[in-house]
């Protein structure tokens, strides 16, 4: 396909660099400056004054070994949930809700977590009530502990479980014949062909823990975190943007430690070309005692989501347990806050629609055109460093680029921060997409008459409708629950519904808080069931 | 009809093509054959206007075609894997082209090509639903419906079985013979260059070694290459099919 000139996708790849440049390149540039802004000059004090103190290095020191410990229970806790989904006999209807429920929580922001943790094992949480007594305290490393189990779990499996579905389930019955006893086989036939993706679940898991705002914003108490400490250094009592920006760019070191090492991994992962469905060899008390395990780890993650739609419903927790709308009715009537759902709609589906066609004409011009390959990698380098940058950190690098400008706190800036943020999935499904696709259509549509944009619309998009529409959940459902960067970009004018809990936390209303998180749970799950079902109606004509 | 003037063409420095010269005669089927990597494809797409080459020209019918873009020229390829576009059936494949070129081919003619290529059945199914010589045949009405000048095939049987291979041959021939096209071939199948083409061109390492009928390259030595590679292949080839059938009557099939 070489020799032939495209002006679109030059100029396609022009307009993202140009956007790369102003939105992601610049703002960081600007934070490692303020980072190195002294009184004297630049140079090095910030830094020397942050890390002298005490403060950080504990504060730090929480952050890793919280997130790590978080980590590695969630990918135990993923893997056992993976692995009686692949390798065993359970009904089929059991998998199927296990693993709908399993990634329920990716419908929810964060903050919210915590809040359901708070009301559930807190001092006059459902729990403890029932129980009669708390378990234990859930302020600090507890809390946190189990507020990362939750955001982390549905990444850890879906991580494990494609890998899982792609393992050649052969392998159990090559390993048996050749003699191999129990733990062995196990480790043969899943654990070893399996080590690449559980590193990488470890890893994925701890990076999201490390830069996450909302858990530690709800349930942290006492305990300090990176993300808490940078919020505070921001928008606390005291600002400190200088002190600011070198937490940012030391929160970013984990980071992209994390996203070289998952790399390194990838290309180390081992790849089967076929999903052969063969049988799994009978094992009723391995399927028993599989079954238990991963009912019980569903039904402690739900039993915490429980109450979220729980609350929104009875009158007064825990004083008056009547049923009621009352709350549902006062959110309705309060006007400031059907602003904010519909403030959060409209940033979701804005960012649903410029991302995805922000991340397909990325795609496209990276798997099927004919720019130089220098240009393709620095659409991949795009994607990976989006990848690498917390939320927080490119929230802060805006605040600091385009306060003052006729940018600061509108719906714009927050949908291009979404897109940014959250750039790197999309981009991925979209180039395999394209890959998947018979790189001689575009010349065969050519031939035919078919101008550049005609192809896109005659045989691209229709060719890729599924992956679009998945692009476009991805894009909707992040939007609506993420807080980490738009905390620092929203106003009151452009205020969204996570955001809006932040605040409400300020004033304990509880009750709005529950409201507004059941109603992003409603809204996510709605899109997801649309897109499910148009998806099949494709599939159907 | 067709005339190639001193193509030359190179990727990343190694020469692919080293100043090909070359005429193709109207209506005749050629089969260009070569070993991999010898420039069989690059030929072809050049032709095609998919690449540019570095130097010499392409003239169609005395006309210099060579910086005319691939869609105006009026040739037309069937890709070795067909190209087929999966999200619409048969039907709609065929007539793809249409859209966009009113008035090519009246519904008279595409229901006529249909038939020759005994389509009517097959034309409600999706892509994937047909078997490797129906998406063959598909392809070939998709792309004859824009009445090309030259029609260029990037080896059209190398993904079908024996027995469709021989039927998709004849066809091959027949519309040839009867839209008096100019055909060429992308091969590596010495068998299948000989059997189908008016007259066979051998490429080897970015030259021609040889451009003759296919009798012509049986009965008068061309060159080493051809006696190596392409000749004794066959030569093989015979000899173990003479074996399997000595002191056997001519059978009579079909």
């Amino acid at each position: 396909m070489k020799g032939l000139k495209e002006k679109e996708s030059n100029l396609i790849w022009l307009i993202m660099a140009f956007a790369a440049g102003v939105f992601l390149f610049y703002p960081l540039g600007k934070l490692l400056l303020k980072s190195f802004e002294t009184a004297g000059g630049i140079g090095i004090g910030l830094y020397q004054e942050v890390l002298a103190g005490k403060k950080f290095l504990l504060v730090a020191g929480n952050s890793v070994g919280i997130a790590g410990v978080s980590a590695l229970l969630t990918t135990i806790l993923a893997f056992v949930c993976a692995y009686s989904l692949h390798f065993s006999n359970l009904p089929g209807s059991f998998k199927k809700i296990i693993k709908n429920l399993c990634v329920l929580p990716m419908l929810l922001p964060t903050i919210t977590y915590g809040f359901a943790i708070i009301y559930s094992f807190g001092k006059q949480g459902v729990y403890t009530r029932l129980l009669g007594r708390q378990l234990f305290d859930i302020y600090g490393i507890n809390g946190l502990i189990i507020g990362y189990i939750i955001y982390t779990f549905p990444i850890a499996f879906l991580l494990l479980t494609n890998t899982m579905a792609y393992i050649d389930k052969k392998f159990v019955l090559v390993s048996r014949v050749m003699g191999d006893k129990g733990i062995k086989t196990f480790y043969v036939a899943v654990f070893r062909p399996l080590l690449g993706t559980i590193v990488t679940a470890i890893i994925q898991c701890f990076f999201l823990s490390f830069t996450d705002f909302g858990i530690p914003a709800s349930v942290g108490g006492k305990v300090k975190t990176i993300a808490g400490l940078l919020y505070e250094q921001m928008l606390g009592s005291v600002p400190d943007f200088g002190r600011g920006a070198v937490i940012a760019i030391m929160m970013l070191l984990p980071s992209v430690i994390s996203i070289l090492l998952i790399w390194q991994l990838e290309k180390t992962n081992i790849c089967y070309n076929s999903i052969e469905n063969s049988e799994i060899p009978k094992g009723a008390i391995r399927d028993g005692i599989l079954g238990i395990m991963t009912t019980l780890i569903v039904s402690g993650i739900m039993l915490v989501l429980l109450v979220i739609f729980l609350i929104p419903f009875i009158s007064g927790w825990p004083y008056d347990l009547t049923f009621t709308l009352k709350h549902f009715k006062n959110v309705f009537a309060d006007t400031a806050l059907t602003g904010v759902l519909r403030n959060s709609l409209y940033v979701s589906l804005a960012t649903a629609l410029f991302g995805t066609t922000i991340s397909f004409f990325a795609a496209l011009v990276a798997t099927r055109s004919k720019v130089g390959k220098g240009k393709k990698n620095f659409l991949d380098i795009l994607g990976n460093v989006t990848n690498t940058i917390p939320g927080m950190v490119i929230g802060i690098a805006y605040m600091l680029t385009f306060t003052g400008t006729r940018l600061q706190t509108t719906f714009t800036i927050i949908i291009i921060c979404n897109t940014l943020h959250f750039f790197a999935t999309p981009y991925m499904m979209m180039k395999n997409s394209f890959l998947k696709l018979n790189s001689g259509f575009e010349a065969t549509g050519k031939i035919m008459g078919d101008s550049w944009f005609q192809s896109l619309y005659r045989i691209i998009i229709p060719n890729t409708v599924e992956t679009i529409f998945s692009v476009l959940n991805y894009y909707f459902v992040n939007s609506m629950v993420t807080i980490s960067g738009i905390v620092f970009l929203t106003g009151a004018r452009t205020m969204v519904m996570t955001t809006k809990i932040k605040e409400l936390q300020h004033f304990a209303k509880f009750s709005e808080i529950f409201v507004l998180s059941f109603l992003i749970f409603l809204i996510n799950l709605t899109i997801k069931v649309i897109f499910k079902g148009v998806k099949k109606y494709e599939k159907v004509i | 009809m067709l005339k190639l003037e001193k193509i030359k063409k190179g990727f990343d420095k190694k020469t692919i093509l080293d100043e090909i010269s070359l005429d193709f005669r109207e209506g005749e089927i050629v089969t260009i054959l070569g070993p991999s990597g010898s420039g069989k494809t690059t030929i072809l797409n050049i032709i095609l206007g998919l690449i540019q080459a570095d130097e010499g020209r392409i003239l169609l019918r005395g006309e210099d075609v060579t910086d005319v873009p691939m869609e105006k020229r009026g040739f037309n390829i069937v890709f070795q894997d067909y190209g087929l576009f999966p999200h619409l059936n048969a039907y709609k494949n065929i007539v793809y082209g249409l859209k966009n070129n009113t008035g090519l081919c009246s519904v008279d003619e595409v229901n006529d090509l249909i038939k020759l290529l005994e389509l009517e059945e097959h034309l409600d199914k999706r892509i994937t639903e047909l078997s490797g010589g129906q998406k063959q045949r598909v392809a070939f009405a998709r792309t004859l419906v824009m009445k090309p000048q030259v029609l260029l095939l990037d080896e059209p049987l190398s993904a079908l079985d024996g027995v469709i291979k021989e039927s998709i041959k004849e066809r091959i021939k027949q519309i040839a013979r009867e839209f008096k096209l100019t055909t060429i071939i992308v091969t590596h199948d010495p068998e299948e260059a000989l059997t189908l083409a008016d007259r066979v061109l051998i490429i080897n390492e970015g030259k021609v070694a040889a451009y003759a009928t296919p009798e012509e390259l049986i009965h008068t030595p061309q060159c080493d290459f051809v006696n190596q590679f392409i000749l004794r292949q066959l030569e093989i080839k015979r000899q173990n099919i003479g074996q399997l059938f000595t002191n056997t009557p001519l059978l009579q099939v079909g």
